[in-house]
């Protein structure tokens, strides 16, 4: 006996159980946030609107519609059975390697005295969505209906920033498919009354949902925050807890992540610390792993767009410094620099555009200029780009007479083009400079959100800048000219006091930042600690070597030979400090399993070929 | 307010395209769920989904049954029919009738020149009721040997022993409803939410609406242990120790059912003669627990209106298996909490169909609770079948756990196994490939052309898998549920029931015999068969049973649906209907650590495993949540030895020696390690199984090993990424 689908509410079973219905709750006004837990009401141009879920127009006549809704787990309860982590990846169609939902965990207290504190996590459809704001692609939509966080994978180019600012590890970027696509309230089950899948599957009473800030039957708290939870003040997302039985102080993650929970003594809460337990505390150089990650495109990128822009505006902007030489070293060489530098950019581009997963909708990158600092990054750079390349082509045409532009076009018209571009370009490259540190600053990335970004940006901006002019208009005219030289080492020399004075405050503040932080800082030191120290030699080597130049000038025996070396130790040095910056950030994390979302298996797996096997839910590389 | 998008666009959500839900039941553990797996409109099985109206698990599945639609297209699924004339020679493909003449062939053979016993048949507890029953009817009726069993003794057989032992028959005596009346729940070696989630949803749902109290005995801390009222931290093997001290308190402190005892029990007084020498402060030197903490919960148990017992494989799976049972019922017994809503001794059962093998396969007697040791039972069957009695041995052969010994040594020559995986689910690996090279015929038959114990075969036979069958299952509350054909069988695999009236056919006696086509005319010999019997089935149809969503044994014609408990009338199976208070003295003969091997090792299932993952080690969103081997540790004894967390160790026995991926974590004693036994060529390679001796199932639970960091690292960690591939 088998009955077909009844097409207007197909997830309702036979003899559906009160579980799986949404509940009527008591709803207040507002949520602990201040923030009105009714998104629109029912005039609004936004409500009675059907979400065409798989092209199904109907529209739900669900009381709660246009209220905030939000998943409540009680921690109390969960026994991290998977039910409803497999109820997600079921419905969802999901491989083996990605899950909408996760369930991780912390343990603490000794036998038998011991505790494991489970926790189901998946996307908690914020208040303030950090992904939704950083996505350069609108690719993100909070809907009126139920403040569904929704992401779209077909407007998505992959570049997993919404990935990088979201602290609960909600978004999933699926190396193959090239795009990212996360949990989607299972809105297509709400419009039939119903409760998502994962909360309808749960096996514990542990999992469920429904309007936010509102109890369900039998439970008693509301809490924003378990052990192991990141701050609610980052996104004020649409969870609530319950967690009344007492923890051990001390409740470690049995992932990879070298991070603990402590709990403080005067509030009760857990504090992340540096769980040194799990951390090898020799020195390492790591070089393969610190030049070959995923990040190398970010590498190639910052460092070249940022030398590019600075011998732009060190070019436009230097003589107002009393540095006229840069401007006329430049000039003097003027073709073979454009070319070098506009080389140089593309290169950067591009192998940042090929590091999307979708490079073909590299156009969408603008998309979202009105929130997304990655957005307005990519703006600047692209019109700094355009700018630059017109104001060369200017320039060039104009030096060389090329199809007798001068002929064509009075000097009048050829003047303002030229203008013209250079504003472009300079408001370009200061939009762009200003939006790369920026799009940096991120919350759950303690390592980057601190001002030694922007430091360090501006200090790669102005020392590659100079060197580039330098090397390539020496290059050009195959000899050294000591002016030119002088007043580069000025502009290099206070681009690296810049660096170290960012990089010292850096250190130390990390070491007060007591969770990742600190451990991007122990890392710094040991992990990659034989190149940390190589790159604070080379930077002090070459500060040496700079305020030699600036202050006792260049000696002429070795004046090349000497020059070439600080050229290349200044390079080696940003390179590696550049790459340190990309592989020495710990994000804040959820906690993992053993082996499902531990970082450390996940990496093992593929180093031993474990991951070939699809069914080990690792992705090789 | 922040939406992004004022204009947005459909939304695009997986569909799956179902168009047809079909009724079934799961075939993994033996909570019984009943699923629907969703068709498309290709016919493809796309979706599992819970019966919202069921009553087992209303609406609810466990991870392995939200994915269960994808077992038909699995990987490593037989095809066709494979041959070979040496184990080491390989495999060509065959016909049906090529490889079922071969088999018959051999078989009797074999018969001819050892004897009819020299050929062993070893089944499961995963195939359907009506395909177990035909089987019996194969191997007693028609092949003849004696040395037929189940894998069962693995698992269940503790059970089985201590219930006939206590009660006169086997047959779970209670049901899920009890926890809704129960006031005290005990859980003995039973990890229900990482074991039987479902079954520990019903709990929950129970203490939602009413507070008792749950008192988990088991040595690790698991999440049951956790979100129990009061945790014992046993000392591994001494169960019947405690239970015997708990029945100390009850009879010193007068808290005893004293007219149940007399009305319903024999051997009140040589019980509680025995049980005086277990004093709590006796007890708790050898069980690990304290004297306050036994008294107390024998206070809270006895005391209460109604208690009950649950196991699971922490009490079957250890030299007193048997005897734990019994002191279980022992405990039930003198509280008068057995047959009653909230009192009971209810093992929960291991395999989806354990159940129905026990009732209807023959294995251990024959067809319904029928023992070959009675003569009136021979001859009920011999005429139901038409053969002569003579025919039936008048003592059951050789169990599981004895037929491998004997091939080992030349008595059994030749063996049949279906749809069960001895290479990685018997203890001492090494032992089992010594023994299974010495075949001179091995038959396998199983869905999976890479179960292991397929290494040393000479046929293969594919079988079908699950809802590409129909049939019945029995659960642990002894409701038979029906699984209806959802799909066709994979390739040229067929069901287990036309395999074995296919072979049935090939012997002469099988000619003679009614062997019916279809499951539902089987069904019918079993209502014929079970009429008036304790498990009664034959007020029972497939349509019926699919209606009421499983019907609890018995149901008699009479009856409109099934029964809830069973001797709710205090009469038990044995002659006289009463119970047996049986005096369980304790004798330690568990493999305790020393000091050439310090440590205990503790072995057992996780959520995402299943019979040795022939199954679920192939689909990755069960797989990855323990893709290979490890072991828990306690980071205190690791410190010692110089043992990381993540890395590898090697476990060292008396048996071999087993390399593993280690997790620290101080749910273990110091002392004590605990492997998942679902992985091949792992934990079974140092595990003892030191046999119980009713019930002759292996001690999986308890043995003594050495630990040391692994030798290279990157050498471990390669052999085990090889010896996972597939």
């Amino acid at each position: 006996m088998s009955e077909t689908i009844k097409p207007e509410k197909y997830f309702l079973r036979d003899d559906e159980q009160s579980y799986a219905f949404l509940a009527d709750a008591i709803v207040p006004e507002k949520n602990c946030y201040g923030k009105e837990i009714q998104l629109v009401d029912e005039n609004n141009q936004l409500a009675g609107k059907s979400l065409h879920i798989n092209g199904d127009s109907s529209v739900s006549d669900y009381a709660d519609r246009y209220k905030q809704h939000g998943f409540y787990f009680n921690a109390d309860n969960c026994i991290s059975c998977h039910a409803c982590e497999s109820a997600c990846s079921e419905k969802n169609d999901l491989p083996a390697h990605l899950a909408y939902r996760a369930v991780g965990y912390l343990e603490g207290g000794s036998y038998p005295s011991y505790s494991r504190l489970n926790i189901s996590m998946a996307c908690n459809h914020c208040d303030d969505p950090v992904c939704l704001k950083g996505c350069p692609t609108r690719a993100y939509t909070k809907f009126a209906e139920y403040g569904a966080v929704l992401q779209d994978p077909d407007i998505c180019f992959g570049c997993g920033y919404c990935t990088w600012v979201c602290p609960y590890n909600a978004p999933q970027l699926d190396m193959t498919k090239g795009h990212v696509h996360k949990c989607n309230m299972c809105v297509d089950r709400l419009e039939q009354g119903l409760k998502p899948a994962c909360a309808a599957a749960c096996l514990a009473g542990a999992l469920d949902f429904g309007v936010t800030e509102t109890t369900p039957e039998n439970r008693q708290q509301l809490k924003t925050q378990i052990p192991g939870f990141p701050s609610p003040d980052i996104t004020h997302p649409n969870i609530r807890f319950q967690q009344t039985k007492s923890l051990p102080n001390e409740m470690r993650r049995t992932d990879s992540v070298a991070v603990k929970y402590q709990r403080s003594g005067s509030s009760g809460e857990y504090q992340a610390e540096l769980d040194i337990s799990k951390a090898d505390s020799a020195k390492y150089w790591n070089l393969k792993k610190l030049l070959s990650s995923h990040e190398n495109a970010h590498i190639i990128f910052t460092l070249s767009s940022q030398a590019v822009i600075g011998a732009f505006l060190l070019y436009m902007l230097a003589p107002l410094l009393g540095l006229e030489k840069i401007s006329s070293g430049f000039n003097q060489a003027f073709l073979e620099i454009f070319i070098s530098l506009f080389a140089l950019f593309s290169l950067g581009m591009i192998k940042l555009n090929l590091h999307l997963g979708k490079p073909q909708r590299f156009y969408r990158g603008f998309n979202n200029w009105r929130l997304s600092p990655l957005s307005r990054e990519i703006a600047g750079v692209s019109l700094f780009f355009i700018g630059f390349a017109g104001f060369g082509l200017v320039t060039v045409f104009e030096q060389y007479n090329i199809l007798a532009i001068q002929q064509v076009l009075n000097s009048k018209v050829l003047r303002v083009l030229s203008m013209l571009t250079a504003v472009l370009a300079i408001s370009g490259a200061v939009i762009g400079l200003y939006y790369m540190i920026k799009l940096y600053l991120i919350p759950t990335r303690p390592y980057w959100n601190h001002w030694q970004t922007a430091s360090s940006f501006v200090s790669t901006t102005l020392v590659l800048g100079a060197v580039s002019i330098v090397l390539v208009s020496s290059l050009a005219s195959r000899q050294i000219e000591p002016a030119l030289i002088h007043q580069a080492a000025i502009v290099a020399l206070c681009g690296l006091l810049l660096e170290a004075a960012g990089l010292i405050v850096h250190a130390r503040d990390l070491k007060k930042n007591k969770g990742e932080g600190a451990l991007s800082h122990f890392e710094q030191t040991t992990r990659f600690g034989n190149a940390y120290v190589l790159r604070n030699l080379l930077l002090a080597l070459n500060t040496v070597g700079l305020s030699i130049i600036v202050f006792a000038g260049l000696t002429e025996n070795y004046a090349v030979l000497t020059a070439l070396l600080l050229m290349a130790s200044i390079f080696i040095s940003a390179l590696i400090g550049r790459a340190l910056f990309y592989v020495l950030v710990v994000p804040t994390s959820m906690p993992g399993a053993f082996f499902w979302r531990n970082k450390g298996f996940q990496q093992h797996a593929r180093e031993t070929g474990l991951a070939k096997m699809q069914q080990v839910g690792v992705l090789p590389d | 307010m922040l939406f992004g998008r004022n204009k947005k666009n459909p939304i695009k959500i997986a569909d799956k395209g179902v168009v047809e839900w079909k009724y079934t039941t799961c075939g993994y553990c033996s909570t019984g769920c009943s699923i629907e797996v969703g068709l498309d409109k290709a016919g493809e099985a796309v979706a599992s989904r819970g019966v919202g109206g069921a009553d087992v698990n209303r609406g609810k599945l466990c991870l392995k049954g939200i994915f269960e639609h994808e077992l038909f297209r699995s990987a490593g699924r037989g095809k066709t029919p494979l041959m070979r004339d040496r184990y080491f020679d390989d495999f060509k493909e065959a016909s049906w009738d090529t490889a079922l003449d071969k088999v018959a062939a051999e078989i009797s053979s074999i018969q001819q020149q050892h004897g009819p016993d020299a050929f062993a048949i070893v089944s499961t507890g995963q195939i359907m009721t009506e395909e177990f029953y035909t089987l019996g009817k194969l191997a007693r009726g028609v092949i003849g040997t004696n040395n037929y069993d189940g894998n069962t003794t693995l698992c269940m057989a503790s059970a089985v022993s201590g219930y006939k032992r206590s009660f006169g028959s086997d047959g779970p005596p209670g049901c899920y409803d009890d926890f809704e009346h129960t006031e005290c729940l005990l859980a003995i070696g039973s990890n229900l939410p990482e074991q039987h989630p479902v079954i520990y949803w019903r709990l929950k749902q129970a203490l939602e609406k009413r507070r008792f109290p749950v008192i988990v005995i088991d040595p690790r801390v698991t999440m049951f242990a956790q979100m129990a009222d009061m945790h014992l931290p046993i000392t591994p093997g001494t169960d019947v120790v405690l239970l015997n001290a708990l029945a100390h308190v009850i009879l010193d402190e007068g808290l005893e059912d004293r007219a149940y005892i007399e009305a319903h029990t024999d051997g009140a007084q040589e019980f509680a003669a025995l049980v005086a020498e277990y004093d709590p402060l006796t007890a708790s030197r050898i069980c690990g627990i304290d004297e306050d903490t036994i008294r107390n919960v024998a206070r809270i148990y006895a005391k209460s209106g109604s208690a009950m017992t649950i196991w699971t494989m922490g009490i079957n799976q250890s030299t007193h298996g048997s005897d734990g049972v019994v002191g279980i019922n022992n405990l039930n017994l003198i509280t008068g909490n057995i047959g009653k809503p909230g009192g009971t001794s209810l093992s929960i059962t291991g395999q989806c169909n354990a159940m129905g093998t026990r009732e209807w396969s023959s294995c251990s007697g024959l067809p319904g609770y029928r023992l070959l040791e009675k003569q009136q039972d021979r001859k009920d069957i011999a005429d139901f079948w038409g053969i002569d009695e003579e025919f039936f041995p008048k003592k059951r052969g050789l169990f599981q756990t004895d037929i491998f010994p004997a091939i080992e040594t030349g008595q059994i020559k030749g063996l049949w196994l279906i749809a069960t995986n001895p290479m990685t689910s018997m203890p001492n690996t090494a032992r089992i490939r010594k023994t299974l090279e010495k075949l001179d015929f091995l038959v396998v038959q199983d869905a999976y052309a890479d179960v292991e114990t397929n290494e040393y075969s000479h046929v293969y036979l594919p079988a079908a898998i699950w809802a590409e069958k129909e049939g019945c299952f029995t659960n642990t509350e002894r409701r038979v549920n029906l699984i209806s054909n959802v799909v066709k069988p994979y390739e040229n695999s067929k069901a287990d029931l036309w395999i074995f009236n296919q072979l049935a056919k090939r012997f002469e006696q099988g000619r003679k015999i009614r062997f019916p086509e279809s499951a539902s005319a089987v069904f019918d010999e079993l209502r014929h068969l079970s009429k008036g019997r304790m498990l009664d089935y034959s007020g029972m149809s497939h349509q019926k049973i699919k209606a009421q969503r499983g019907i609890q044994w018995p149901c008699s014609e009479a009856d409109e649906t099934g029964t809830a408990r069973l001797y709710t009338d205090g009469k038990f199976q044995h002659e006289n209907a009463k119970a047996r208070l049986i005096a369980l003295p304790f004798v330690d003969n568990n493999e305790r650590p020393d000091e050439d091997y310090p440590f205990w090792l503790n072995t057992g299932r996780v959520v995402e495993h299943f019979h040795t993952r022939t199954r679920t080690g192939k689909l990755g969103n069960l797989n990855k949540f323990s893709p290979t081997p490890y072991m828990e540790m306690n980071p205190d004894a690791a410190r010692e030895l110089g043992i990381h967390h993540g890395g590898y160790a090697r476990l060292t026995s008396r048996r071999g020696d087993a390399v593993v991926m280690v997790q620290l974590t101080h749910r273990v004693a110091p002392n004590s390690v605990f492997i998942p036994f679902h992985f091949h060529e792992c934990v079974n390679r140092i595990s003892l199984g030191l046999l119980d001796p009713h019930s002759r199932q292996p001690a999986f639970k308890q043995a003594a090993v050495k630990i040391e960091a692994a030798a290279s690292q990157a050498v471990a960690a390669k052999n085990n990424a090889t010896s996972r591939t597939y």
